[in-house]
């Protein structure tokens, strides 16, 4: 008897679970009713737009919700995508996992949403990051224009009085700072297919020409082929660290003793910077890549990434309205307060950024760097829409190369291009 | 049995009804196996039979992707680096292991329940916190062995592609000696003492009772061992999967262990249906040879 009344009060309890839980999801956009956004992001500053947005929205609330960094997001996104339940309203994505998903149909294009007209307000080479066929599939809503970070203090040591502007002046800094004997190196380089797509980018080199779901693979470009020599040379006479890898505990330490002079990577690390090499305070400065000829501002890219609307996403209105508000509208500066580096022209130009110092490197007004960065990124550059299977496919490649020293990087990237052949054309694809 | 006719029924029924209970008792246990083990299986066989393709979607492709599999180089080295790896690592624990109960069970040592824990400690640390341990410990630029080549003018280097695979084996040497320690250190407490007083009173001595008494004891508790770190070797994921991103260059490839390169078909290059082929494939490689360890080694085993 007793059990049986439990399981009647059981029974009862779920059905009242469930209805509340049917009020809850069956939401709609319009009208009065309360719409719950999902939003997936590894960025923390989205987090800071959501008071200004839910009091100015009073019928969205916004729940941002931390689905891993980068692979392990766009993983949980498939698999969401492919169960048909679970898909947020909006998602994060690096500028090269845009095509992965847009190409198959997996986001919306944003044109429905009138997002032509936002075009002018954003750096152009981070709009074509977010374009692709021509049709527009996320919002820019951080930046990674390449930038060289180096250590004043141990260039100085070498008897260097500024950072080198060319290549040219590079390649022979190497050689002044590798002379100081040990552990002392202008960079490092493990392998780092960012930059080194990031260097064949500003040589002008446009291996990926992607069209569709066509694909044309070329490293044989004037830009590219001299990009690649170029790095070869550096690993050819040693002049890089090749036993210290970015991220790890060890390139914390080389940041920290001054023995790295040099960093060429995404902006984004002014942010984090400080706290990888907290002794290092005040040595370090940023400036614009080195360039191919003296007096060019031209540059490139080395991460960065947007948020778009998963073509099964539940609530796509109150979405782009989010999207809007923090990517463009008023959640930009509470954002940007917090640390957020965007490619809007307007918060670029804004004297805030052009006018504060940053006493961590040394006082430099870095914000005109970043600016200065971000627009001169040269524009035309396409990822392919399976690199993030390409770019752990060139890790497997690569590391044969950096430890064995037998073979060259033309070659390793030839091999690459052969096998991003093979697989894009067994998931579909037309790659040649 | 005296009257057939009218017993049978009574007693076939009582039969079947003992039966129901007996099921009932299995069925929760029933109901979780085959949910958790003989469902994925299948499912995974089901899906082995599929391509996915980013364009075009899913489309059934029979044995495609086991035909695929058989000639694919970068399986066949993640197949041959595991067999390598468990013919070494294997007998090397499975001897200290053994070497350690032994002195265990010796009844000669000091502080036997402290070195018991302290030998079986590292089986309970997750592989993934023994990976990075050890990886900051031989890490050369700025870890122990750093130091130690600093000290002593040499030049060694755990993490190079022909050193990694060894320094992986140190690793899983050191989190599973203990556990195979202690199955073998339970077996030789279960050796009845007055065996060991008969061979004292034959005036056997320490050594011949070890030989004759203690690792004939063990014999069949090592096939076990054996299986058991067959699989686990055949299954290695952790530590490939975390060390390249802590030391450059260490020759791991998406493909070092198959494990590994599943893995990664599945979650990078979202080919789940190859990954699912490859995972079949793999667990019956690893049975057959888990089955032939097993049935060599208990025959031996029974002989003596």
């Amino acid at each position: 008897m007793r059990l049986r009344k439990q399981a009647k009060l059981l029974s009862a309890a779920l059905g009242l679970t469930l209805v509340l839980g049917a009020c809850s999801s069956g939401s709609s956009d319009s009208g009065d009713k309360q719409v719950k956004l999902t939003v997936w992001s590894w960025d923390d500053t989205v987090a800071k737009a959501v008071p200004g947005f839910e009091a100015a929205n009073p019928n969205i609330k916004v729940k941002v919700v931390n689905a891993g960094s980068s692979f392990d997001e766009y993983t949980a996104l498939d698999n969401a995508i492919q169960a048909g339940s679970g898909v947020p309203d909006l998602a994060m994505f690096e500028y090269f996992a845009v095509p992965y998903f847009a190409i198959p149909g997996k986001l919306d294009n944003l044109g429905e949403f009138g997002v032509d007209k936002l075009k002018k307000d954003y750096v152009d080479a981070a709009w074509n990051d977010v374009t692709v066929d021509g049709k527009v599939y996320a919002l820019p809503s951080d930046y990674g224009p390449s930038v060289m970070f180096y250590n004043q203090a141990t260039l100085k040591k070498a008897g260097l009085k500024e950072a080198p502007a060319t290549w040219d002046e590079y390649y022979q800094d190497a050689k002044k700072v590798r002379a100081l004997g040990g552990d002392h190196y202008i960079a490092q380089d493990t392998g780092d297919l960012f930059f080194l797509l990031s260097l064949i980018w500003q040589a002008g080199g446009r291996p990926f020409k992607v069209n569709g779901t066509k694909v044309h693979i070329d490293f044989s470009e004037p830009g590219t082929t001299k990009a690649v020599a170029f790095w070869q040379k550096m690993l050819d006479e040693h002049l890089l660290n090749t036993k210290v890898t970015a991220w790890s505990d060890d390139w914390n330490r080389t940041l920290n003793d001054g023995t790295l002079a040099s960093q060429i990577m995404g902006g984004w690390l002014t942010a984090s910077l400080p706290q990888r090499a907290p002794k290092a305070a005040g040595d370090f400065r940023v400036a614009l890549m080195p360039q191919w000829q003296k007096g060019d501002k031209v540059g490139a890219e080395n991460g960065g990434s947007g948020f778009g609307i998963p073509a099964a996403a539940p609530h796509k209105d109150a979405a782009f309205k989010f999207l809007e508000y923090f990517t463009h509208g008023g959640g930009l500066s509470p954002r940007v307060d917090a640390g957020a580096f965007v490619p809007n022209t307007s918060v670029l130009a804004s004297t805030d950024s052009q006018s504060k110092v940053n006493k961590y490197f040394g006082d430099q007004k870095v914000g005109p760097v970043l600016a200065e960065a971000s627009k001169s990124v040269a524009r035309g550059w396409q990822f392919p829409p399976f690199f993030e299977w390409a770019r752990s496919t060139y890790g497997d490649l690569v590391s044969k190369y950096y430890t064995t020293g037998k073979g060259s990087l033309a070659g390793i990237l030839e091999e690459w291009k052969q096998r991003m052949i093979k697989y894009g054309n067994e998931q579909g694809f037309e790659v040649d | 049995m005296t009257s057939p006719i009218t017993a049978q029924h009574p007693a076939s029924a009582g039969k079947r009804g003992r039966k129901q209970i007996g099921l009932a008792f299995i069925a929760p246990f029933g109901l979780l196996f085959m949910l958790v083990f003989i469902v994925p299986i299948f499912y995974a066989g089901y899906l082995s039979l599929f391509q996915q393709k980013l364009i075009g979607g899913n489309t059934f492709t029979g044995l495609a992707n086991y035909t695929k599999l058989f000639h694919d180089a970068q399986f066949w080295d993640g197949v041959g680096r595991v067999f390598s790896f468990t013919l070494v690592q294997v007998p090397v624990m499975l001897i200290l292991a053994m070497v350690l109960a032994l002195a265990l069970d010796s009844r000669r040592l000091h502080g036997t329940r402290f070195m018991r824990v302290s030998i079986f400690l590292p089986y309970a640390v997750p592989a993934v916190v023994s990976t990075l341990m050890w990886g900051f410990m031989l890490g050369v630029k700025y870890g122990l062995l750093g130091s130690l080549n600093d000290a002593l003018g040499t030049d060694l280097d755990p993490f190079t592609p022909s050193t990694t695979l060894i320094s992986i084996g140190v690793m899983v040497t050191w989190a599973f000696t203990g556990f195979n320690m202690l199955i073998f250190y339970a077996v030789l407490k279960a050796v009845p003492r007055e065996l060991y007083e008969a061979a004292a009173l034959d005036g056997a001595n320490e050594f011949q009772v070890v030989l004759r008494i203690k690792l004939p004891a063990l014999r069949q508790s090592l096939v076990i061992a054996i299986i058991f770190s067959i699989i686990g070797t055949f299954q290695i994921f952790s530590e490939p999967q975390i060390l390249p991103s802590m030391v450059a260059n260490s020759g791991i490839t998406t493909h070092y262990t198959p494990n590994l390169y599943a893995y990664n078909l599945a979650f990078t290059g979202s080919q789940q249906g190859y990954a699912a082929a490859l995972a079949l494939v793999m667990a019956a490689i690893t049975i057959a040879v888990a089955y032939a360890v097993q049935i060599r080694g208990l025959r031996n085993a029974f002989d003596h």
